[in-house]
């Protein structure tokens, strides 16, 4: 007998295309409910985790790190909520704002010596210095947290490479790309003479001398006259390699 | 009395030349002015003449010294203050009240206390130098300062100066009780 696709045959295909459907979005259905048990079960587990190395967590800076990153690799966020179940559980939010707030002090303090840019090195270790009671190291990346949380305050912070060296802003003023260059240039020794900018930018000298007394005005750039050889200098207090500003403090 | 301690800009050479932009000028200043009295008042020093080398104005360690009109103009705020008075009309003595008259005519007094001498009599030369004044920051005061400060308690009533005898020191009789 010969097989005809009759009605019948056609009301099958269908009713098979409908079945596959189904269970097609059963499928769908089922993996997505696999993934919300998996990712709960993840939190949990995190949470866990976070629960029995609180310890941890807040005494070392590379394992604080790690755990970060792995909150982040799951779109967890500790620091999302000053009163969030994170901030409740570990205490960091409590840890970044204070740290936030010290730093705050720190930039206002010196504002005026280095005209509101300050190196992260630098920062760091004067933050160290200040929280010299309290028992928990800081790093450079516990500071980079707590400016990002500043930056959302609307604060005006603001983070930037020139050269080899990471200044952090606490003022609006932005810096050019001429500005970024000589500030580069003033890494190596601290300052720069205009002869330097020239020759090592190829600069006329008129350049030079518009783009560093931008900078003085701003109160990034102080002026020395005293050195033998009787050439100016033009000093950058936020790449000076001192830290003893701190004792000031 | 300890080593004095520098602060950290001593150490920062731009410091050392006048500023010319506004407020890194007045930043210095102040730096400026505070290092002078705290140095002036750890050496018991009263008297500042700018046509002489002073100590505190130059950092041999970096190579930088601040020149005259750098000394002039911290001076000179320092005496807009009242923290110090210009000794002649050339600008070129400045007598530098870390303390001021009014202090050290309450430091005379304290002393007269502490040694029951409110009818005492004691020579200028022994509040300068004597037992009495020994540890006390009264002990090296300049006389110019201290006959300034003795006659503001004369104005008081509680003092009246007196020259001594012949080759004798200059006196004080208190009436501080």
């Amino acid at each position: 007998m010969k097989r005809r696709p009759g009605i019948s045959g056609l009301h099958s295909a269908a009713a098979a295309r409908d079945q596959y459907r189904s269970v097609g979005e059963n499928v769908a259905r089922i993996r997505t409910d696999l993934l919300k048990d998996q990712l709960a079960t993840f939190r949990t587990q995190l949470e866990e985790f976070a629960r029995k190395h609180k310890h941890d967590i807040k005494k070392n800076p590379a394992f604080r790190a790690q755990f970060h990153e792995m909150c982040s690799k799951v779109g967890v966020d500790p620091l999302a909520s000053n009163k969030g179940f994170w901030a409740e559980l570990l205490g960091i939010g409590d840890f970044y704002y204070e740290i936030g707030v010290q730093i705050v002090e720190i930039c206002l303090a010196t504002r005026s010596h280095n005209g509101g840019l300050i190196d992260l090195n630098e920062l760091c270790s004067m933050l160290s210095k200040k929280r010299r009671t309290s028992r928990e190291p800081i790093t450079t990346d516990d500071c980079l947290k707590a400016i990002d949380k500043l930056k959302v305050l609307g604060s005006g912070f603001e983070v930037f490479t020139v050269g080899k060296k990471k200044l952090v802003r606490s003022v609006p003023t932005e810096l050019n790309k001429d500005h970024n260059q000589i500030l580069e240039l003033a890494e190596v020794r601290g300052f720069v003479l205009v002869e330097d900018v020239e020759r090592a930018l190829s600069w006329h000298p008129g350049r030079v001398i518009d783009a560093l007394e931008t900078l003085m005005k701003e109160g990034l750039v102080m002026i020395d006259d005293g050195h033998p050889d009787r050439k100016r200098r033009y000093w950058f207090p936020c790449v000076s390699l001192s830290s003893s500003n701190a004792e000031e403090l | 009395m300890g080593d004095f301690k520098f602060p950290y800009f001593f150490d920062y050479p731009p410091y050392f030349t006048l500023q010319p932009v506004q407020d890194t000028r007045e930043k210095q200043m102040q730096l400026w002015k505070e290092l002078i009295l705290r140095y002036c008042q750890h050496h018991k020093c009263f008297i500042i003449n700018l046509e002489q080398e002073f100590p505190l104005f130059q950092n041999l360690s970096i190579q930088r010294k601040l020149s005259f009109e750098a000394r002039e103009v911290f001076l000179a705020a320092l005496v807009a203050e009242g923290k110090a008075e210009w000794l002649d009309k050339a600008h070129k003595k400045c007598l530098v009240l870390w303390r001021s008259i009014q202090e050290w005519s309450e430091m005379i007094l304290q002393l007269v206390r502490d040694n029951a001498m409110e009818d005492g009599v004691l020579t200028l030369d022994e509040i300068q130098s004597g037992d009495e004044s020994r540890g006390t920051e009264l002990a090296g005061i300049d006389r110019f300062v201290l006959v300034r400060a003795l006659k503001l308690l004369e104005q008081r009533g509680k003092a009246a100066m007196f020259k001594g005898k012949a080759g004798d020191d200059e006196g004080v009789k208190f009436s501080a009780s």
